[in-house]
């Protein structure tokens, strides 16, 4: 084999490892990202359920703890994901600190929810299931 | 002010802009994606569009399109638009590994070569199966220089879309074989100044050394190496020498290294 063969043998190599390698990246920092924003969400809901409402140091303490992790996985996210697959978590993250300021805690369950949901159907979307693939 | 903080606010400045400026983005993500496309396109090879096989002509197009998703659109991330590039040119790669492995795999993805006019005239049936016309025949037959279906022995239709002609033996073009005559072998001119610069790999294939060259520019009243266009030299010897706006001349150089008009 000459030269160029061979450094095409490896640079095709190389490419199969790239595309594996991002596959498994991706794939390891949404469920992350996802995750910690999940078990986030449920701490806030006993937190609420435990001091029996939303307006505490707790619930608005968890809750921007909630806001710093997000924006902080969000900008590796962003390498991976399309920005317009996850601005609508950020969107309602920051709703919930107004909710808490405005003390609408039907609007923050609501919002809580979404996050929660969001969470969930992306994990759905970002799978290579028959669905997604078709 | 050192060097060291000079390039410290100049990289401090530029990222600050660079951070807030939506075009630059743009910038840098069309410089990326075309320097991972160019890296690609030369691992696959050079091959003209006409000369592509239907998969690589295919990739061909589906990479161009692919390549200015992430280009435009700021929110996609480059790596969408890189991920199926990489996937596809190694797809590329397995396929025509497997060309090279089995004939029957490769007629499947590339089709084989069809005979769609022999001694007999043109074959229907054939043009049928290709789907073309005899108008289409006669286009390319034109193409090669054959204006008459007579002048035609086999037009075969070969995989890349292009028709190969060979010409009845008393319409085929008249060759120094055909003559009889005893010619000089062709020899192949190497550049050694190119734009007014001396092609340093090129002068131990031609087996010259600066001061031939120099012998030579002095024979053609040149003074200096970049007032040269073009300078070729064969293997016979054969000179060929244009300045810039300049007729060419022409010289030979002996065995003995003396240079001749």
């Amino acid at each position: 084999m000459t030269k160029w063969l061979w450094f095409k043998l490896v640079a095709v190599l190389a490419l199969v490892g790239v595309i594996v390698g991002v596959c498994f990246l991706e794939d390891r920092m949404v469920k992350d990202a996802l995750g910690e924003v999940n078990t986030r969400c449920y701490e806030i809901e006993t937190a609420i359920q435990e001091n029996g409402g939303i307006v505490n140091g707790e619930v608005a303490s968890l809750v921007d703890n909630l806001e710093y992790e997000w924006f902080k996985k969000e900008s590796g996210l962003c390498f991976l994901v399309n920005h317009k697959n996850t601005e609508q978590l950020g969107v309602e993250i920051v709703r919930l600190k107004t909710y808490i300021d405005e003390e609408e805690e039907i609007e923050f369950y609501v919002s809580l929810n979404i996050i929660k949901n969001y969470v969930e159907t992306f994990q759905h979307f970002m799978g290579a299931g028959v669905e997604n693939i078709l | 002010m050192s060097k060291k903080w000079q390039k410290s606010v100049f990289f401090d400045i530029f990222f600050i802009f660079a951070k807030d400026n939506g075009m630059l983005t743009i910038v840098f993500r069309a410089i990326i994606i075309y320097v991972v496309v160019l890296f690609l396109y030369r691992l696959m090879g050079k091959r003209q569009l006409g000369e592509m096989q239907p998969f690589e002509l295919v990739l061909t197009l589906i990479i161009a399109d692919l390549a200015t998703i992430p280009m435009a659109e700021v929110s996609v991330p480059v790596l969408h638009g890189i991920i199926p590039l990489l996937t596809l040119v190694v797809l590329h790669f397995v396929l025509a590994f497997l060309c090279k492995l089995s004939e029957k795999f490769s007629q499947f993805v590339s089709g084989k070569p069809v005979i769609v006019i022999n001694p007999k005239g043109i074959d229907y049936k054939a043009l049928k199966n290709l789907d073309i016309s005899v108008d289409d025949v006669f286009e390319a037959l034109r193409g090669s220089g054959y204006f008459k279906i007579e002048q035609v022995q086999y037009a075969i239709m070969e995989t890349n879309g292009k028709m190969s002609v060979l010409p009845k033996s008393n319409f085929a073009p008249l060759t120094v074989q055909d003559m009889k005559l005893q010619v000089e072998k062709s020899t192949i001119p190497i550049n050694i100044i190119n734009e007014g610069k001396i092609v340093k790999d090129n002068l131990g294939i031609a087996k010259l050394d600066e001061s031939t060259i120099q012998k030579i520019l002095k024979k053609a009243n040149v003074k200096r190496v970049k007032d040269v266009l073009l300078l070729t030299v064969d293997k016979a010897g054969a000179v060929y020498l244009q300045k810039y706006h300049e007729k060419y001349v022409t010289m030979n150089i002996s065995p003995l290294g003396e240079v001749e008009e």
